[in-house]
């Protein structure tokens, strides 16, 4: 018979109940501004329905009705200088720490709203309706609610996709030495989510200060909390990280700001990582105007029970029995409330000339110019004006034979030293004497708790990378072992740091760097040798570096941690250590973005190519001899960055063009090339474009089936003969 | 029965038109040869007349669009028919993509019934235009971007350029090859790539008209005679005074009762039909496998519009009285000058005649007008002393120029003709019988 011994969580695991005496105690400023908060907020959501129930808001209005309590009791614990970012569901939230930051010694029930106040009501309803004068310029609506001067760092419409950038937020927080603290907000439905559960290990493993505060609002839809997990008490979740874990009533502000002002404590001393669950109760639906047992998952008479608990009837209640408020305070802050917002909504609406009564419609003025669609998608590079940018062709700087990967460390290193905001992160990049290619050989010594060893969750510190991008005060370099792990951290990839900027109204600099190593050859086979660059090029938003030599690499990477863009610096495993020119000692210029490198001069034929495929092409096309080719190594290869002159130049001379690449057609880079080059040059073509790719397949562990997917020198010398042939 | 409505084929030459205008709108009924739209070929403006009436259901290409021969351009319906699903009944007919077709390059288009514009129903679903399968059969010629763009500029049709790359496409150095075959040895570069016309601005030297239509069209079809071609010219001068005398004549009566006049182009086209008549060889034209001999004489006038120079052909010529011909080249000509031609207006004939007197042009020599075999250039009536008897005497002289196109018709038989021409005009009341 074995023994059994009982294990405990080694952080402790509290619930907070507020008494009556705790109300006693409380600072009675701090409780007139419970009511005024959640009195502003509950007025705001009501009006936010009647603009949905007439038709006035494009898109889901996901009320909060309901949940004030939770937003407001831990906000209040927190200053303008701490994080927080939410989900779909976050108007409370964000408004409760925007009015905090326009208020921040307290707010009066009574008493008539500031301009500051007006200002964030007005421009908060503004970017919900999709409005100009909105946060984002309406770009980001209800769900991607920004404003980074009130440390509300942007609101998610996927599941658990802020949640890893709130323990960036946290890093940037910590690392720069403040005792500043980051707070996520999600539901009981992104609590069984990946980013949510491999950010809590990586936040725990790293003691960052994040707390992730659970609106436990008991249904993900229509699907119940009991439904979804055997454990329903989610804040049981932090004791399989270890992690400081409070439950409390959301409906009861000050238990919840009790509870989070220890939290936050705890958070500012050094504990790490932090949950709170509070329990509350959306009124409506997901969204809209219904109740959800209108839908069926719910009944009324549990509805009526949590209708009982409402927050702001709760806090007036105890607010009388201290004598804070009178009798009827409550109504008539609400009303107050009401009738403000009909003004701020007069502001974006107007009545619809020869309409029903009560008919309203959006002010022309008010709308974003259409014609501003794509604006801010990228950035205007102008943070490139005072860089020391080289010319594109040959070599500015004194140049010697070196190994490639030993070239990115060199760089690595460099940028390292002049700018202590670069921090490099990924797995296994601290140890094994420079990661497992020694790309960053040496750094680990040079540059202590600034070259960063990851849990194997690549969503987690992807987006705990663009957390730091967004806070602006380091400059993360992921790197990303293998290219075909982007698949595992896609949301933040391609949800999040694509369109980040873009999506929150195109000012915000999201300064990321993504090293990814393309393996193909290496006999890893089929989940390790894809080439992403078609991938990325899909992905608005993103930069994509090629580099194919020593010179290049330390150019463009110098161009990329400059550039306020994310941008992909792509690495082939042949070139790591292949010989080529590298600069001597200057490890400070940078190749200018969007231009390409002719590496041979041809009349015959123009070939595009980029990365481990430039030496086979050089290779094909002087071995074969026929055809004398012009080989363009693009370098950049997003849309926004191509060459398209060199291009141009090129295919005005030879009429004729071949995309060499290496990796799986399905993937592969070049068909949205030759697409763009049919309708931009068509009358220059005297022939279809040509293309080398690899096989349909992925590249198989087998080294003849590896060898029979991938494109290499055979593969261009069959294109360079047939081409010959005509 | 709902039907699809096609762009005609106006000529055997031609592969696209433009949709100029619906003359009815969507959902409008018409009646049996009601003109539905008019369509701008090479030539002329050309109205598409209904095959018995019915309801245009919906029309698939927009004013202006330029269409491929045989792509839909509308959908019809019987008077009074109801659809009550008008998108799947477009899907069942295969022409719900409405998007403004795209024209694909091709030529022969196989030659059915030109100037018909009526309606083709069709029994299966049919191909959208900018699909247009390149059969084996169907002639289509393969041309890369860049050498349909040079040979454009070059004036060569790609149809006339072997091509040397796959599947025989024409490329660059095909058109090359032609160019430096056809230039000669002074040949200029290349034309500059087509840049926009730059609108004239005040100091300007110059300005810049763009090409019409029918301009480019003049160009490319004269420039092609002119090179494929091969031109020789036979010249006659003759006394006119009887033609004169006759004329007058002829006038004094027509005038007499209020009918309108000839002209002595008018008898000149009279006599090259009597010519005709007379030397059957020389009503000929040439064809890629054979001459063809023309059984009536149909005549072609040059007439110069503001639009450019339009030959309109007058039929029988032959066979009817000098009256009614006058008539015709009037009524063609007036219609040439209003761009209202029929497209079979300006189809058939083997000759020319071609008159700049009116000008007092001497003489000059014309190019022909494919297919025709022959142009007949005709000078100012004028004064000129001539030798009669052994006597130098006052005279009336016209000249004549004949191109002719040694292809099918040999120097004799030209010179013959015109001998007969000659013979004709100057003992002219052999027109009038």
């Amino acid at each position: 018979m074995p023994q059994h011994r009982p294990l405990e969580p080694a952080s402790p695991w509290v619930e907070v109940v507020a008494t009556d005496d705790d109300w006693d105690a409380a600072d009675p400023a701090l409780l007139r501004t419970f009511l005024a908060q959640l009195v502003w907020i509950r007025a705001f959501e009501q009006h936010v329905l009647d603009l949905a129930g007439a038709g006035l808001i494009h898109g889901p209005a996901h009320s909060s009705i309901g949940q004030e309590g939770g937003a407001v009791g831990s906000v209040l614990a927190l200053t303008s200088d701490d994080s927080v970012n939410g989900s779909h569901r976050g108007h409370h939230q964000f408004l409760a720490k925007a009015l905090h930051h326009v208020e921040p010694k307290g707010m009066d029930p009574l008493a008539a709203p500031s301009e500051e106040v007006r200002e964030v009501l007005l421009r908060t309803l503004a970017e919900i309706a999709g409005l100009d004068r909105g946060w984002s310029h309406g770009r980001g609506g209800s769900m991607h609610l920004q404003w980074k001067d009130a440390g509300a760092m942007g609101t998610n419409a996927i599941v658990g996709g802020g949640v890893p950038q709130a323990a960036g937020f946290a890093f940037a927080h910590q690392r720069s030495g403040t005792d500043a603290v980051s707070v996520t907000y999600f539901g009981d439905g992104a609590v069984n989510i990946g980013s949510t559960l491999e950010t809590m290990n990586l936040a725990g493993a790293w003691s960052l200060p994040v707390c992730f505060f659970i609106e436990n609002n008991r249904y993900a839809v229509s699907t119940s909390v009991e439904e979804a997990t055997a454990e329903p008490r989610l804040s049981a979740r932090g004791a399989a990280f270890n992690l400081a874990s409070w439950k409390v009533d959301g409906q009861d502000p000050l238990a919840v700001h009790l509870a989070m002002t220890e939290a936050v404590d705890h958070m500012r001393r050094g504990g790490g990582a932090t949950v709170v669950e509070v329990d509350t109760y959306r009124f409506f639906h997901q969204n809209g105007g219904f109740a959800g047992s209108a839908f069926g998952y719910r009944t009324k008479e549990e509805e009526k029970e949590w209708r009982e608990r409402d927050p702001i009837t709760l806090t007036a209640s105890q607010l009388e029995r201290l004598g804070l408020v009178e009798a009827g305070d409550a109504d008539r802050a609400i009303a107050q409330a009401k009738a403000v917002m009909e003004e701020i909504g007069d502001v974006l609406l107007e009545p619809v000339p020869d309409g029903k009564p009560g008919q309203r419609r959006i002010r022309e003025r008010e709308w974003p110019d259409p014609a501003w669609v794509d604006v801010g998608v990228r950035g205007d590079l102008s943070e490139l004006d005072d860089a020391p940018v080289v010319a594109p062709d040959g070599h500015a700087v004194e140049v010697q034979e070196t190994k490639l990967v030993e070239s990115i460390a060199a760089v690595l290193g460099r940028r390292m030293e002049t700018d202590p905001g670069v921090v490099v992160l990924g797995e296994d990049v601290h140890r094994l004497n420079g990661g497992t290619n020694g790309a960053t050989r040496g750094l680990t010594d040079r540059f202590p708790g600034r070259i960063l060893g990851t849990p194997i969750s690549e969503n987690a510190f992807t987006g705990l990378a663009l957390g730091m991008a967004l806070d602006g005060r380091f400059t993360p370099v992921v790197e990303f072992m293998y290219a075909d792990f982007m698949w595992v951290a896609a949301d933040q990839l391609f949800n999040q740091v694509a369109k980040a900027r873009h999506m929150y109204g195109g000012d915000g600099g999201v300064p990321l760097v993504l090293r990814s190593k393309v393996a193909m050859g290496t006999g890893y086979g089929s989940q390790h040798s894809m080439d992403p660059a078609g991938v990325f090029a899909t992905s608005a938003g993103w930069r994509i570096v090629a580099p194919s030599t020593p010179y290049d690499y330390v150019g463009l990477m110098n161009t990329a941690l400059r550039c306020q863009d994310p941008v992909v610096v792509l690495e082939h495993v042949d070139l790591y250590n292949a010989v080529g020119p590298g600069p001597v000692d200057d490890l400070d210029y940078c190749l200018p973005v969007g231009k390409a490198a002719v590496r041979r001069p041809g009349n015959d034929v123009t070939v595009l190519t980029y990365l481990g495929m430039v030496p086979y092409v050089l290779e094909a096309v002087e071995g074969f001899g026929q055809v004398d080719a012009e080989v363009i190594d693009l370098r950049w290869l997003d849309r926004a960055s191509i060459d398209w002159d060199t291009i141009e130049e090129s295919l005005t001379k030879t009429n004729q063009v071949l995309i060499a690449e290496q990796g799986a057609v399905g993937t592969s880079y070049g068909g949205w090339l030759a697409d763009e080059i049919h309708r931009r040059f068509f009358d220059l073509l005297d022939a279809p474009v040509r293309r080398v790719t690899g096989a349909e397949a992925s590249p198989s562990i087998s080294k003849v089936l590896e060898r029979a997917a991938i494109a290499q020198k055979d593969e261009v010398i069959a294109e360079l003969t047939e081409i010959a042939s005509y | 029965m709902a039907r699809v409505l096609r762009m005609p084929g106006l000529s055997a030459s031609d592969t696209t038109g433009v949709l100029a205008e619906w003359l009815v709108a969507e959902a409008a009924t018409f009646a049996d040869a009601d003109a539905l739209a008019t369509i701008e070929t090479d030539k002329a403006l050309v109205d598409v007349e209904a095959e018995g009436g019915g309801v245009v259901l919906k029309t698939l290409v927009p004013p202006g669009s330029q269409v491929d021969v045989g792509a839909p351009i509308a959908v019809l319906a019987d008077p009074g028919e109801e659809v009550a699903d008008l998108d799947a009944l477009l899907q069942e007919l295969g022409v719900a993509d409405t998007a403004v077709p795209v024209v694909a390059e091709r030529r022969d288009v196989p030659d059915t019934d030109p100037g018909s514009g009526s309606p083709v129903p069709e029994p299966g679903p049919v191909t959208t235009p900018s699909v247009v399968e390149p059969a084996e059969t169907n002639g289509r010629v393969f041309a890369s971007p860049l050498a349909r763009k040079m040979a454009r500029e070059a004036g060569i049709p790609v149809e006339e350029i072997t091509g040397t790359g796959p599947r025989h496409r024409v490329l660059r150095r095909d058109v090359e090859a032609a160019m430096a075959s056809r230039t000669p040895a002074s040949s200029s570069p290349a034309p500059a790539p087509a840049s926009p016309p730059e609108p004239a601005t005040s100091g300007s030297s110059y300005e810049d008209v763009p090409h019409t239509r029918l301009r480019r069209t003049v160009a490319e079809r004269l420039a092609a005679s002119k090179q494929q071609a091969p031109h020789f010219y036979v010249r006659a001068t003759i006394r006119a005074e009887r033609l004169l005398a006759l004329r007058a004549e002829l006038n004094a009566a027509l005038a007499a009762e209020d009918a309108a006049p000839v002209s002595v182009n008018d008898l000149v086209v009279k006599a090259v039909a009597v010519a005709h008549a007379r030397v059957p060889e020389m009503n000929v034209t040439w064809g890629e496998d054979a001459v063809r001999r023309w059984q009536v004489a149909d005549v072609a006038v040059a007439v110069a519009t503001d639009r450019g120079l339009v030959t309109p052909v007058v039929r029988d010529v032959g066979s009817r009285p000098v009256t009614a011909v006058a008539a015709d080249v009037r009524e063609l000509a007036g219609r040439a000058r209003e761009g209202r031609l029929r497209q079979d207006d300006l189809e058939g004939g083997s000759i020319t005649v071609s008159n700049l007197g009116m000008f007092g042009v001497e003489e000059f020599a014309a190019i022909i007008n494919p297919p025709h075999a022959a142009i007949l250039a005709v000078g100012a009536v004028r004064d000129e002393p001539v030798v009669e008897d052994g006597a130098v005497v006052p005279g009336r002289v016209m000249s004549l120029t004949l191109s002719v196109d040694h292809r099918p018709v040999d120097g004799v038989v030209a010179a013959r003709w015109l001998a007969v021409l000659t013979e004709v005009l100057e003992r002219p009341v052999r027109l009038l019988a």
